[in-house]
Formats: structure tokens, C-alpha cells, sequence
């Protein structure tokens, strides 16, 4: 469903973060993305979001080319995007922000929450407390449920665990198991903490220097983590 | 964009001028003085709005006060200043270099005001002080000051007075050129240096130790006193200050000139003056109503089109060795 | 006590008439960030769409719902144009509109001649209460400038395009995440708050003498009640429009007109100097 080609991006002519990288998807994969700091995780999602102002290559998504294409046609296309520090509408409530989710969808426009409430109850019961005054699990929970909400067939997650407590990053793996299953998702998401990667992932896609290096299945890193300090360890 | 033949487009132009008694006749001369004191003002502003990057909308506040100090200076109407031509022009220089620091100071220091805010607050503040003017009946109220008394010098017995356009032309051409030189010389010093930094980064500035908001409040006295001067000029020139000099009109209009011109070079700024000002000379009377819808639409077009101004990039002379870089710096990439 | 109430009026008067300009200058200045210098115009166009309409003996309220559109549509038009190209310039902004406001005010006077015209009220009966006589177009205009405000905010904050553009003021690169199209938003905006000012231009017109000078003599007293007011919410309008209207009728009822101007626009420098959020709240950044 998705594949990418040579695609090189980044934020200033002349210096692309991405270069030349290549990643194909199937419908329903479930691929963790690791590496370092400054390797290019997060340009790669913002890439195949449309927000980086420098980018070249190939993006096939669904047998349309995304390349080119303003956020908000890709986020139409099927890709919904929960970026690293969350940016829910802080001054919005919790209905006003999964509202702003399917706002720019006509086919979503009259659907209701029940689905959304049933995986975040916790969602349901604040439906009417402003995003701002969360917790940071909670405002995760509302970043993921926004995305949701447009009905995407891709979900891009950075860094949902960042600045969450333990206990509730595993309730948020298990979540967005519940989810990806049930809603038969395609999901990327970039992530360092290994926890949440075990939890949610098939494979593994390791990032260094703006390309992907190699590909391993979650369960050899659970046999094997010698593989993860190779590609994590400075 | 700099163009290697700047310098001596520079060289040239002053010349030019310098040589204009030579074929122009006593009217064009006096047009041009006229022009050249538009130029100066338009100097002013350049220097607060391109290298200290405030947006004065109200450039014409300090203008204003120079021509009233002149004015009112020469025609003996303040008490305890002697009613000679250049007590007037320290006072025209003077007064509104210091109310441009105070008001400066004012505005900037601690957590001050800036951008569109200052833009916004210095227009009302010709405004008012146009409105103050026609309700002062001491200083002519709305019809203004008639009779301003030309430039007279005295020594003794011996004194001079300016009535001739050729000696008036070369009175403003001497004071166009130092403040061009002045103002030059301030843009290629540490100071200027310091401007510009604020200009593009305020807040990096302030974390390398500088006073920023000092630093502007000077800049902006500095602009006051060469916007003073011109209005000086203006007031001996016409024989005639009004309320109007102070407010709006002018104000914008000077902006016009500067933006078409281009802000960062005080050169390209005295040269926009003088071009706007004589194709409105020549095309006023032909194309009527039609020639400020033009104007309006070009202006908007520069704004768009060529931030930096039409004849900048011809104009741009390079900054002396010691400040020049010698690779412009990359910002860091983040992922 | 006649009197106090002719004041009292009379300052509810000015208070609305500067809330009913300012309403769609703190739109396009507080949600989208652009100092519209050319507001004054917008005001003036929906003035001229009532000399022009009038002849044809149209009933009032279509000349103000035309009017609303017409200077809309030019709203829209100029962001297309111009204003799209420079929403990362803030300063240019200023400069851009203000090169608009004077073409457009040209442009009144080619077609129309610089001279004042006049309109007609549709009703101009003094009505009598409380032991004074007011003129019953104030009355309406005042109303209207009640309406017309409560009709914007409850399009802000109760409909689904003013949730979208709140959203997208916010934070305009997640909007766009999330499916909107923010060069949409932003068209629409304009284009209202444009239109706003030229149904303020058209409302105001009867009351007024119609000439292109009439736009400039609302420009500063407009900006200072939104800077003083806070450009954060649209509810700096209507605090900012309170004091300085308010203050302004005041001063103007003790001394001179004059003397009010001179006075308030000066206090409230020092207000925006002292505070710059307004009164109405801080703007997060």
C-alpha cells in the first residue's frame, strides 16, 4: 500500500536529512521505526506527511503518488499523522479536538465517537474538559483518537510514549494493539522505547544517516537484543 | 546580489548632482533642492527601518518638529533663543532627535513594543501631534507659520543670506551629502553592525550582551535628528511649515518612497525620494486622479515583488573588510 | 439627568459604531495575523455601495447584504492577489495594505470624484423616550452593531467553520495534518472580515458624510481600541471599543472633541506600552 522511492527531504535546499530512502508497506504491516537521534526518523514521517518544504523521490500510497501533495490532501488520501509532542488544541475540548480530526472529511462528517469512546473511555467520561488541562497519557490518547477519527488507512505515530509514565505507556501498547487489529490498520511509528515496540510491532526498520539500513521481524529482537544496541547504542 | 558597479554608481550620482548648477536653470534648481530635502527624510527612515528594522509609521512626527523648530527658531517666537538660522538648526536637529529617544526608550526598554505594535503606535503619534498642532494657536494652529525668514549667515557686520536658489542648492546638497556620510558611515561601524543583528534576531542579540533596546532608542534618535534636519531645510525652503508636515500624509508617503526605493541602502532610499517625487511632478498634471492609483499599485508591487526595493540591488555598496564574512552562515539542521 | 442620559447615549453610540469597524479588523488582525491598513477602504466601498445602490431604489437591507458581499468578494480577491503571497511577512503586510487602502481610495475618487455624497437614511423619525429626543437610525445603527457582533461570535464559536479556523490559528501546520485546507480557511476569513467592514461602511453611510477621506478617521481610533482591547480574541474588540470610545465621549462631553482625541489616543499608548496582551488576555505564543 505504500512505497516509497528514493525519497530525499529535509528542511533547507541542499542539505536533505532523508537521502534516498526506500520502504515498502504492506496493507495491514505494523512496522516500528528505530534509530538514533538525528537520523532522520522524524523528517521521514513528516515527509510522508507533507510538511517538509524540500522534498524529492517517490511516495506511492494506495496507487496515488503523495509527493507534491499539501497536508491536507494526504491526510484525505488516507494518512493520518499523531506527531512527537502530541500538538492537540490545547484551548479546544476534548470533543472540539476529535471534532477538528474529521473537520476537512466530508465522508466522516456525521459519524459518531462510540468507536473512539470504546478504545479511550477515558476520552468519553472528559469529553467536555479542554485538551490543555490533561495529563500527558490522556493527551496522547486524544492525539491518537484524532487521528482516528478521519478513518485512515495509514497511521504515522512519533514518539507516542515520550514523556508518559511506564505503567501507561503498556496501557497505550495495549490499546493500540485493540486498535490496529480491530481496525485493521497499517501503522509506522517511530519509537525508541523498546516496550511499546514489543507490544505493538511485526518488524523492525532500523534508520541511519536519512536511509533504512535493515529490516528485522519482532520476535528475533525479543531472541536477540544484541540487534538493537548495534543500531541504538552510541 | 551586489552588483560590482555600486561604488561608482555611488560616485557618480553625487557628482552628478554636485555638477547639476551647471545646466539646470534657477527653477529646476530649486525643484531639485526640493527634492534633495525629500531625499534626506527618506534617508531618515531608511536607516531606522532598514538597518534597525522598526517600521516607523510616523517618520513625519520628527520631520515636523525640525520644520517647526526652524520656523519658529528664526522668526524670534521662542523665548530665550536668539532668531538666527542656526540656533534653528541645532534646534531642528536637537528637539527631534530627542523626543525620538525618549519616545524610543519608552517604547523599548524592558518588555518592549515591536513590529506592527510600533508601526501602529508611532502613526498615532503624528496623528496626535498633528492634531495638537492645529489647535495651538501660538504656532499658527491649522494655517501654519507664514514667512519663515531664509538661511542668513552673520559674522560680525558681515552677514549672508541664502534668497539665491544656487546658494540655497548648495546649503542642501552639502547637508544631503554629510548625511549620507554620517548615516553611511554609522551603517559600516560596530554600531550598524550591532543594528542589523537586532534587526534579524532580537532575541540572539540580547543573549550576546547587548542592549538592544538602547541600541535601538539611539538608532531611532539618530533618525529623528537627520528627519529634523530635512524638515528644517523644508521650512527655509517653502517659507511655510503646516500642521500637515506632522501627520499621516507624509508619513506614508515617505514609506512609499523608501519601499520603492529599497530600505537597506540609503542611497537607493534618496534616489527612491527623488524618483517617485519628480514622476509625480511630471505625470500628475497628465495623468490626474490616475497617477496615485498607479503609485498605490506599484508600491503594493514592490512590497510583494522586490521586498528589497527597485534600485537596492544597483545601489548596495559592500561593508568595509572588517565586518564582511567571508561564508554567509548555514542555519543547523534538526531532525 | 436629561443630559447625563443624552451623554450616556451618545457614548453607547460612539462605543458601537467603533465596535461595529473594529469587529472585522480584530478578525483579520487577531486570527490571521495581518495588520489590514486597507480596513478603512473596505469601510468606505460598503459606503459607496450605497450611494451607488440607492438610486435603483432597492430595500435597505439588500443594499447591506450586497454591500456585505461586494467587499467581500474584493476582500477576496486581494488575498488571492496580494495578501497570500506575503502571511510570512508581517511587516510587508502592513505595507501591502497600505499601498491597497490608497489605490482603492484612488480609485473611489476616479469613479466617483472626490467630492461628499450624500444618502438617505431609510428612517430618520426621532423617537422619544425617557424624556429625550434620539434619532431613530442611531438607535438602529447601535442595534445593528449589537447584532452584527453577537452574529460573529456565535459563527466563531458554534459553527463548524469557526471551530475549523479557530483550529487553524492555533496551529496551523496540525490543522492541515488533520485534513483542512488551510488556503481555504484563510480565503473565507479574509473575505469576512473584509465584508464586515464594508456592512459597517454601508450601516454607518446615512449617518455620515460620504467622501474618501471617511475611511482615514477611523483607522487609528480602530487600531488603538484593538491593541488596547487584545488582538488575541475577539472579545479585545469589544473591551478596546468600550475604553476608547467610552473615554473618548467622556472627555469630549467635559472638554472639546479635539482635547478627547489628543487625550485618549495618548493614554492609550501608554496602555499598549504597558500592557500588550490588551485588556482582554495574553495571545500565547
Amino acid at each position: 500500500m505504500l512505497s516509497v522511492r528514493n525519497l530525499k527531504a529535509g528542511y533547507i535546499r541542499g542539505a536533505p536529512v532523508l537521502k534516498g530512502l526506500d520502504l515498502d508497506l504492506a496493507c495491514g504491516d505494523c512496522v516500528a521505526l528505530m534509530g538514533r537521534n538525528g537520523m532522520g526518523k522524524t523528517t521521514f514521517v513528516k515527509a510522508l506527511m507533507g510538511v517538509l518544504p524540500e522534498i524529492s523521490g517517490s511516495i506511492g500510497f494506495l496507487d496515488q503518488e503523495i509527493v507534491g501533495l499539501a497536508p491536507y490532501q494526504i491526510s484525505n488520501a488516507g494518512i493520518a499523522y499523531v506527531p512527537q509532542g502530541r500538538e492537540i488544541f490545547p484551548d479546544f475540548t476534548v470533543e472540539q479536538n476529535l471534532t477538528m480530526g474529521r473537520i476537512g472529511k466530508p465522508k466522516q462528517q456525521n459519524e459518531s465517537f462510540e468507536f473512539i469512546y470504546e478504545y479511550f473511555p477515558i476520552l468519553a467520561e472528559r469529553h467536555k474538559q479542554l485538551g490543555g488541562t490533561m495529563s500527558g497519557g490522556q493527551q496522547q490518547q486524544l492525539a491518537i483518537a484524532r487521528a482516528l477519527v478521519g478513518r485512515p488507512d495509514l497511521l504515522l505515530l512519533d514518539e507516542p510514549s515520550e514523556g508518559i509514565q511506564p505503567s501507561i505507556v503498556q496501557e497505550l501498547a495495549t490499546i493500540l494493539r485493540r486498535i490496529v487489529e480491530q481496525e485493521k490498520m497499517t501503522v509506522i511509528v517511530v519509537e525508541q522505547n523498546l516496550n511499546l515496540v514489543r507490544r505493538l510491532a511485526h518488524h523492525v526498520r532500523f534508520i541511519e544517516n536519512g536511509l533504512i539500513k535493515s529490516g528485522v521481524a519482532v520476535d528475533e529482537i525479543n531472541k536477540n537484543p544484541a540487534i538493537i544496541s548495534r543500531y541504538l547504542s552510541v | 546580489m551586489k552588483s560590482k558597479y555600486s561604488r561608482l554608481f555611488t560616485i557618480l550620482f553625487w557628482a552628478a548632482l554636485a555638477a547639476a548648477p551647471l545646466f539646470l536653470g534657477d527653477w529646476n534648481l530649486g525643484l531639485l533642492s526640493q527634492l534633495m530635502i525629500y531625499g534626506v527624510f527618506a534617508m531618515s527612515l531608511a536607516f531606522i527601518w532598514g538597518q534597525g528594522g522598526l517600521l516607523c509609521f510616523g517618520q513625519s512626527l520628527f520631520f515636523g518638529i525640525g520644520a517647526y523648530a526652524m520656523a519658529l527658531t528664526t522668526k524670534g517666537m521662542i523665548p530665550g533663543v536668539p532668531a538666527i538660522t542656526l540656533a534653528g538648526l541645532v534646534l531642528a536637529i536637537i528637539l527631534p532627535s530627542l523626543v525620538a529617544g525618549i519616545l524610543g526608550l519608552a517604547l523599548f526598554k524592558g518588555r518592549g513594543l515591536y513590529g506592527a505594535y510600533f508601526g501602529i503606535v508611532t502613526l498615532s503619534a503624528a496623528v496626535i501631534a498633528e492634531r495638537l498642532a492645529i489647535n495651538w494657536s501660538y504656532i499658527g494652529g491649522f494655517n501654519g507659520i507664514l514667512d519663515v525668514p531664509p538661511l542668513r549667515l552673520e559674522w560680525n557686520s558681515w552677514h549672508i543670506e541664502f534668497y539665491d536658489p544656487l546658494l540655497f542648492f548648495l546649503v542642501v546638497l552639502v547637508a544631503a551629502f554629510s548625511a549620507f556620510l554620517v548615516l553611511l558611515k554609522l551603517e559600516r561601524s560596530a554600531f550598524g553592525t550591532v543594528l542589523r543583528g537586532i534587526r534579524d534576531n532580537e532575541t540572539r542579540a540580547a543573549f550576546l550582551g547587548f542592549e538592544t533596546a538602547e541600541y535601538k532608542a539611539v538608532a531611532f534618535a539618530i533618525s529623528g535628528a537627520i528627519a529634523g534636519l530635512a524638515g528644517a531645510l523644508f521650512a527655509v525652503q517653502f517659507a511655510f511649515v503646516s500642521p500637515a508636515i506632522l501627520g499621516f500624509a507624509l508619513a506614508t508617503e515617505v514609506l512609499i518612497w523608501v519601499a520603492i526605493g529599497g530600505k537597506t541602502v540609503l542611497l537607493a532610499a534618496f534616489i527612491g525620494a527623488l524618483a517617485v517625487k519628480s514622476v509625480e511632478n511630471v505625470l500628475s498634471d497628465t495623468l490626474g486622479q490616475y497617477w496615485l492609483l498607479a503609485l498605490g499599485l506599484l508600491f503594493v508591487t514592490a512590497v510583494v515583488v522586490l521586498p528589497r526595493g527597485l534600485l537596492a540591488p544597483f545601489l548596495n555598496l559592500p561593508l568595509p573588510p572588517a565586518l564582511r564574512q567571508s561564508k554567509p552562515l548555514k542555519k543547523p539542521t534538526t531532525t | 439627568m436629561e443630559m447625563t442620559l443624552l451623554i450616556g447615549l451618545d457614548a453607547a453610540s460612539y462605543i458601537l459604531t467603533l465596535l461595529l469597524v473594529c469587529i472585522g479588523l480584530v478578525i483579520i488582525f487577531g486570527m490571521m495575523n495581518v495588520i489590514n491598513l486597507a480596513h478603512g477602504e473596505f469601510f468606505l466601498l460598503g459606503a459607496y455601495t450605497v450611494v451607488l445602490l440607492q438610486q435603483y431604489a432597492l430595500p435597505f437591507a439588500v443594499i447591506l447584504f450586497i454591500a456585505f458581499v461586494f467587499v467581500a468578494l474584493i476582500g477576496l480577491i486581494i488575498e488571492e492577489i496580494v495578501i497570500r503571497r506575503i502571511y510570512h511577512r508581517f511587516l510587508d503586510t502592513i505595507l501591502a495594505t497600505w499601498g491597497i487602502s490608497l489605490a482603492l481610495k484612488q480609485l473611489v475618487i476616479v469613479l466617483f470624484g472626490p467630492g461628499s455624497q450624500q444618502t438617505m437614511a431609510p428612517f430618520a423619525e426621532p423617537i422619544v423616550m425617557f424624556g429625550i429626543t434620539y434619532s431613530s437610525y442611531r438607535l438602529f445603527v447601535m442595534s445593528m452593531a449589537i447584532v452584527i457582533t453577537a452574529t460573529t461570535f456565535l459563527i466563531l464559536f458554534r459553527t463548524r467553520w469557526g471551530l475549523t479556523a479557530r483550529g487553524v490559528i492555533a496551529n496551523r501546520q496540525m490543522a492541515s495534518c488533520l485534513g483542512v485546507n488551510t488556503r481555504r480557511i484563510d480565503r473565507v476569513t479574509f473575505a469576512f472580515g473584509s465584508g464586515l467592514a464594508g456592512l459597517a461602511g454601508a450601516i454607518m453611510a446615512p449617518l455620515m458624510s460620504v467622501d474618501p477621506q471617511m475611511g482615514v478617521g477611523f483607522l487609528v481610533p480602530a487600531f488603538l481600541s484593538i491593541l488596547v482591547g487584545g488582538i488575541a480574541s475577539p472579545l479585545g474588540a469589544i473591551w478596546g471599543a468600550s475604553i476608547i470610545g467610552g473615554s473618548n465621549s467622556v472627555v469630549a462631553a467635559i472638554w472639546t472633541p479635539v482635547i478627547a482625541q489628543i487625550v485618549v489616543f495618548s493614554l492609550a499608548i501608554v496602555v499598549i506600552r504597558l500592557m500588550p496582551d490588551g485588556f482582554a488576555g495574553r495571545k500565547k505564543r
